[in-house]
This record gives C-alpha cells, sequence and structure tokens, in this order.
C-alpha cells in the first residue's frame, strides 16, 4: 500500500517534471531576448529539477539517502534563484535593451518621450 | 514501475543537457551562454541525484551536493570576470569615441 502511494506520489512529480522541463527548453531557444530566455530558463531550471527531487525524496530506498536529498534541496533552492538573478543582473549591466513587439513600440514613442529607453542600474 | 519512471527520467534529462549545451555554444550573447550554463547546472544535478537513488547508493548524493556548492562558485566567478571584461571594453570604446 505504501509502496503505491509513493510510486503516484513520483508519477505525479515527474509528470510535473517532464511538462514543465520541456516548456522550459521550448522557451530557451523561442523566446527573443535574455530576460525572457531567462524566465523560461528558470522554469525549466528550478521548477522541474525541484519536482525531480520530490520524485525521487519519494522513491528513497532508505533514510540516508532521503537526508541527502532534503540537504541537497535546501542548497538548491538558495543557489538556483540567487544564479538567475546574477543572469539579469549582468544582462541588465552589460546594457540590453529587453524585447519589445514593433506596433506597440511605436505607439509608446508618440505618447511618452523615450518610454522604452531605460538606464542601467548603478 | 519505479526503476522504469527513474529511467525515463534519466533519459528525458539526458536530452535536456544536450540541449543545453547546444544553447551553450550557439548563443549569441554572453547573457545566453549564462542561462544555458545555469540551466544545466540544474539538470546535471538532477540527473546525479536520479542515478543515486536508482542505485541505491548515496556516493552520488554526495558528488550532487559538492557539485552544487562549486558550480555555484563557478558560475559566480564566471559571472564576475565577463562583468569586469564588459566593462572593460565599454571604457576602451568610450576612450576611443
Amino acid at each position: 500500500m505504501i509502496i503505491i502511494i509513493r510510486n503516484v506520489i513520483a508519477l505525479i512529480a515527474f509528470s510535473s517534471a517532464l511538462i514543465f522541463g520541456t516548456a522550459g527548453i521550448i522557451g530557451l531557444f523561442r523566446f527573443p531576448d535574455p530576460y525572457s530566455k531567462l524566465q523560461a530558463g528558470s522554469l525549466c531550471g528550478t521548477t522541474a529539477v525541484f519536482s525531480i527531487f520530490m520524485g525521487s525524496l519519494a522513491l528513497a530506498p532508505n533514510w540516508a539517502i532521503a537526508g541527502r536529498i532534503i540537504i541537497i534541496c535546501f542548497f538548491f533552492l538558495l543557489s538556483s534563484p540567487t544564479g538567475a538573478h546574477i543572469v539579469a543582473r549582468f544582462a541588465w549591466q552589460s546594457n540590453i535593451v529587453p524585447w519589445k513587439p514593433a506596433a506597440r513600440n511605436r505607439r509608446r514613442g508618440k505618447n511618452k518621450n523615450n518610454g522604452n529607453k531605460q538606464e542601467p542600474l548603478q | 514501475m519505479k526503476f522504469l519512471m527513474i529511467d525515463i527520467m534519466q533519459w528525458f534529462l539526458f536530452v535536456c543537457a544536450l540541449f543545453c549545451i547546444i544553447r551553450l555554444i550557439t548563443g549569441r550573447t554572453a547573457a545566453d551562454k549564462l542561462t544555458g550554463l545555469n540551466v544545466l547546472s540544474g539538470v546535471v544535478l538532477a540527473f546525479l541525484v536520479l542515478r543515486g537513488v536508482r542505485h541505491g547508493t548515496a556516493l552520488f548524493l554526495d558528488v550532487a551536493l559538492v557539485y552544487d556548492i562549486l558550480g555555484f562558485l563557478g558560475f559566480l566567478a564566471i559571472a564576475h570576470f565577463l562583468k569586469d571584461n564588459i566593462s572593460g571594453e565599454v571604457e576602451n570604446e568610450e576612450t576611443e569615441e
């Protein structure tokens, strides 16, 4: 009974990891600018990997492995969003302008003066 | 059932890692490449954890923990180095103009 419950939990976690991972990889190749690529990459790199951790935690054969997976989860939740933040800050400081649709860009240019120009953070 | 699921996820992560390496090589700007590297480190970490659970050995999980910490430090160093490089180039261009 317990084995069936653990298998079902792992199946749900692995299915969500498949969906999130596929969406993240597609977005990593199809999105136009580094910021949206970073969003898709975080989807694949954090959510899918964390779902895999949850699934393998449900399937862990003994407590030694389960405890190590929990510690890895904590470190991963610290390090991966920080890495994504570092990439975003790096892209912002190297003056990459965020992508906008062409028509909307024109309209904004008439309404506001230099509405899409953004100064980089110091 | 259990081993079948873990094997399928291992192959999926392998394909993900291949795509990340393609992105890492063919990315146009440095930010694209760093995004690929960030995703690649997480995918390899998940692969190591899955392999440890599959074989029931805790050794893979120790390696995964150390890989996470050292990979994050290396990533930070690469980002810092690239930032210095780019700001140096910008200063040079401004002085040339």
